[in-house]
């Protein structure tokens, strides 16, 4: 993987800075509370704070410093959201979805089977002891590499067929992975949303674990805190993305200084930050985040109301009009973002429903044609996203380098009469009083749509569905069912045909896995016990006897083994090419905007960018610790 | 009276536990347990979790063990205090309950105060004017707020007060006072949200209140004694509080024995509605992640109240009728 040529140049800039004269801007260069508390003498200078080469983030404006940003939650335990939004990693994402070292000074990969990552000189935790290699070892050697803290081993990803890496630390700023075949997880997993952590406080951790400490002693804390032993306790104080411990150090813009459980969690700021602005000053520019919990479906009208100074979770479409109402009242503008979801909505017929008939039926792929054929997407764009989103199949977006025009399109326009053909041609002729086919064994051919019973938008649009679909005698019904239910009949074949998200990438690079176009995962809606065979290595499932999903394996198999760009990219067109035919799953819209009010005095917050999930945490890729509040 | 008081306390037992008993079988009969909803939601993120790991966290949760055996625990726990350990949270479920408690306990005190406030005037109006204009406007009121659903009637007032009043919407305090200590100004935001919730759980048991009260004070009003008092000469007032509505407040008293769960339940619904840091959210979420001790402990918790409040019901009844108290059983 080729870095871009501008990170290598950053330390080259800020040298060039640095003789420049520029150290005294960077004494001043700190949040006013942290230069009081430096006056104080509880911290540190802010040059023995930053990393000798920290961050430089570049942005349309700098801010200023203060302020407190409100944010509102559905759940006590999207506290863990701050990791995401603040997005530090060691090597992340930036706002064009490209791979930029964050954490790390430099990451060097040598035929993607070796990394050797950099650390910044003079890079502190959030407490002040240094951030090293020792951090590293630590979590490879008494974490990861513990029987008791890992009793299944290192993380999957960073296993090549089963093979651990071997670690090396050559210095305190150096660390070195390397396996014996290519490893193309690696770095998509330490950028990802929910991270790889391959670091821990050492400092921190070790007096609570068993080999630095005494291990009776350990137990017998734990045991008071309610804990089953050493090991249950190391795992409640090392939680970084759950945000649960305050005493833990980290290397976050904010640090959660409110503990559980509570409604309302604040956080800090860290002096000890390792991105500065173009003119040295250290991020974030915002002293303070607040946490509220409340309802899921009470976080609308509190939007409304103007509790919320950035929000978009909990948000949905249907809400736009609504915000866009309180806009006048509040005066916070709602910015509508692009989803990057391959589809907002699709059906996925799935294809492993005991029932034989349906089974031998779904497995034709001129039913599941002539199904796609016969849903009026124009319909259910007009009426419920006003137009908005993007009709077409379940495939990447438009932006997407990837992208044919083939593959949203296909099999994807209005043409009900070619679907009455389809039928027809699959023997399905004879209909009844009702004007409904029958199936082969004498049944209306009414397909029960199952959806999770969470949104009234999934039930609105399969009423729309239900009425294209009866033109062409099919019948739809929509069981709305609870979320655990709707999913284990999905997994034992009873469900003929449920209403989900579609990809939830919806725009790869061809660096990308493409493991969400092959059945690798029981979670895939069309064919659950063919992902569960796979992810079980075949001890449970079955094995998919398709062709056209055998192949789709096996160039999952050949992306992890393909060299260069180019081969990747005509793996990945094929999959396409083979979903775009097979109509795995029928794609409704995609693209539908997400509605993002911001308080009218934060800026940097960009007015048009990708609400995404993975890659694109949200809010972390734009930096939030660069959004700043102005003075009105 | 006394041997009244001391079988009304030994009842008590064996109520609780059977309840307990109820708890513990329904919060297990959906098909798993914590740990299946826990690894569900792991899988929706995009974790693997492998069978290996699936043992193993079965083992530390200790579902692993027999039914019998897991209630067995959690009883013998309960009685020595200690409540259990909240899968979801990861912390004894003492800890994690909270203020939550207080603040149920505040809301249904509340609640029922002001049902009695309201019920009371009104009941009493009802019966001495019966048939008259006010009559039936009040009761077509309270028959309102009986018959509109609990959480519409919340939205409506939450989405009103925010817009005439500013309240800010859901919880029970404006965000900023969450964590802060008690002040005058808590105190007030407090009250600005409290009525809310008050109010629509207070609605619903108003109507019964007043339809009841009426009923029995119109009972009372038509026999010999109240003709005779008038006849003698006693003034109406005093004819009206000495004499008639003490027989009628019996069923009044008796009453919170019902008004309690109604209020209890009522408030659950109302609370996940209008987002308040009382029982019923935690309760809700916990009952569907199926996290067997938080449940059941916040379940035995309201049972205990409730089952105390009917016993002071039980009391305060024994002290107002004479006759319970010398027949030394309830009269309904």
């Amino acid at each position: 993987m080729r870095l871009p040529a501008r990170v290598l140049c950053v330390p080259a800039a800020l040298l060039a800075t640095l003789l420049g004269g520029a150290s005294a801007a960077w004494a001043a260069g700190e949040a006013p509370e942290l230069a009081a508390r430096v006056a104080a003498g509880e911290l540190p200078p802010l040059a023995q704070r930053l990393p000798a080469s920290p961050r430089v983030v570049t942005m349309a404006q700098p801010g200023r410093y203060g302020g407190e940003l409100r944010l509102l939650m559905g759940r006590a335990k999207d506290v863990r959201m701050m990791t995401v939004y603040g997005y530090t990693r060691l090597i992340g994402y930036n706002s064009d979805l490209e791979l930029v070292p964050d954490l790390a000074e430099a990451v060097e990969v040598v035929g993607e089977r070796e990394f050797t990552i950099r650390l910044r000189a003079g890079h502190r935790w959030s407490d002040g002891a240094p951030f090293t290699s020792e951090d590293f070892r630590y979590w490879w050697q008494d974490v990861a590499g513990n029987s008791e803290l890992s009793p299944f081993g290192p993380p999957s990803q960073l296993l090549v067929d089963g093979e651990p890496p071997r670690v090396e630390f050559p210095d305190a700023l150096t660390v070195r992975y390397t396996w014996s075949r290519p490893n193309p997880f690696f770095l998509t997993a330490l950028a990802a949303t929910h991270p790889l952590y391959i670091y821990a406080p050492a400092h921190y951790l070790e007096p609570a674990h068993a080999r630095y400490a005494d291990r009776e002693a350990l137990d017998a804390t734990a045991r008071a805190v309610g804990q089953r032993d050493w090991a249950s306790l190391h795992a409640n104080l090392f939680s970084p993305y759950k945000n649960l411990n305050p005493q833990l150090p980290a290397l976050d813009p904010w640090l959660v200084s409110t503990p559980a459980p509570s409604t309302r969690f604040v956080f800090e700021r860290n002096p000890y930050f390792h991105r500065v602005d173009a003119q040295g000053r250290q991020l974030p520019y915002i002293d303070r985040v607040v946490l509220s919990i409340a309802d899921g479906k009470l976080i609308p009208a509190k939007t409304g109301a103007g509790e919320s100074d950035l929000q978009a979770r909990h948000l949905s479409f249907s809400d736009f009009t609504f915000l866009k109402a309180a806009e006048k009242r509040t005066g916070n503008p709602v910015h509508l973002w692009r989803t990057t979801k391959g589809a907002h909505l699709a059906l996925f017929p799935n294809l492993n429903v005991t029932d034989p008939v349906w089974r031998k039926l779904l497995r034709d792929v001129r039913f599941r044609r002539a199904l796609s054929l016969a849903v009026d997407r124009r319909e259910i764009n007009q009426v419920i996203y006003y137009g908005l989103a993007v009709e077409g199949n379940n495939s990447v977006m438009r932006e997407c380098p990837l992208y044919e025009p083939r593959f949203r399109n296909a099999w994807a326009r209005y043409a009900p009469k070619e679907a009455n053909a389809l039928f027809d041609a699959l023997g399905l002729t004879t209909r009844d009083a009702r004007d409904i086919r029958l199936l082969p064994d004498g049944r209306p051919l009414e397909i029960i749509v199952e959806t999770a019973g969470e949104d009234t938008e999934q039930s609105d649009v399969l009423e729309l569905i239900e009425s294209s679909w009866r033109e062409v005698g099919v019948k739809l019904f929509t069981k709305p069912l609870q979320r655990e239910v709707f999913r284990n009949r999905i997994f034992s074949g009873a469900t003929v045909m449920s209403i989900w998200g579609g990809l939830e990438n919806g725009l790869p690079t061809p660096d990308m896995s493409p493991h969400e176009l092959a059945p690798t995962s029981q979670q895939q809606l069309q064919w659950p016990k063919w992902g569960q065979h796979f992810e079980t290595s075949g001890s449970v499932g079955e094995a998919p006897d398709m062709q056209a999903a055998e192949r789709l394996i096996s160039l999952n198999e050949q992306w992890r083994t393909a060299r260069g760009r180019e081969q990747r990219a005509d793996i990945w067109r094929e999959m396409l090419e083979i979903h775009s035919q097979q109509v795995f799953s029928i794609g409704i819209v995609s693209g539908v905007p997400q509605p993002v009010v911001v308080n009218a005095r934060l800026r940097n917050v960009p007015p048009d960018g990708i609400y995404n999930w993975e890659p694109g945490a949200h809010f972390g890729i734009y930096h939030p610790d660069t959004f700043w509040f102005d003075a009105q | 009276m006394f041997s009244y008081l001391i079988r009304r306390l030994l009842v008590m037992i064996p109520t609780l536990l059977v309840i307990s008993v109820l708890v513990f079988v329904i919060i297990q009969l959906p098909e798993g347990d914590y740990l299946s909803s826990h690894i569900a939601e792991l899988q929706a993120q995009g974790e693997k979790v492998s069978q290996d790991e699936i043992a193993f966290l079965r083992q530390q949760y200790g579902l692993d063990r027999s039914q019998v055996e897991q209630y067995l625990v959690w009883l013998a726990g309960m009685l020595q205090g200690d409540f259990g350990y909240s899968f979801e949270y990861n912390l004894p479920v003492s800890e994690v309950v909270g203020d939550r408690l207080f603040l149920s306990f505040i809301l249904s005190f509340a609640t029922i105060v002001f049902t009695w406030v309201v019920a009371f005037p009104i009941g009493v109006y009802s019966a001495t004017h019966q048939y008259s204009w006010a009559d039936h406007g009040l009761t077509l009121i309270g028959f309102l707020g009986l018959a509109t659903p609990n959480f519409l009637f919340a939205l409506v007032l939450l989405y009103v007060a925010n817009v005439v009043f500013g309240t800010s919407i859901g919880g029970l305090m404006d965000p900023q006072y969450v964590d802060a200590p008690m002040s005058w100004g808590k105190l007030l935001s407090v009250l600005e949200h409290l009525w809310i919730p008050v109010v629509v759980i207070g609605t619903s048991g108003t109507a019964g209140m007043i339809r009841r009260l009426r009923a029995n004070l119109l009972d009372e009003l038509q026999k010999q004694y109240v003709v005779t008092a008038r006849a003698k000469g006693l003034p109406p007032i005093r004819l009206l509080v000495k004499y008639p509505l003490r027989m009628a407040l019996n069923p009044f008293i008796a009453d919170i024995g019902n008004l309690l769960p109604q209020v209890i339940s009522g408030a659950a619904i109302v609370s996940v509605v209008l987002s308040l840091p009382t029982t019923g959210p935690m309760l809700l979420s916990a009952l569907q992640s199926q996290d067997m001790y938080l449940a059941g402990s916040f379940l035995m918790f309201l049972s205990l109240l409730t089952v105390i409040g009917m016993f002071l019901s039980d009391l305060a009844l024994a002290a107002l009728d004479p006759r319970i108290r010398l027949e030394g059983g309830t009269t309904r």
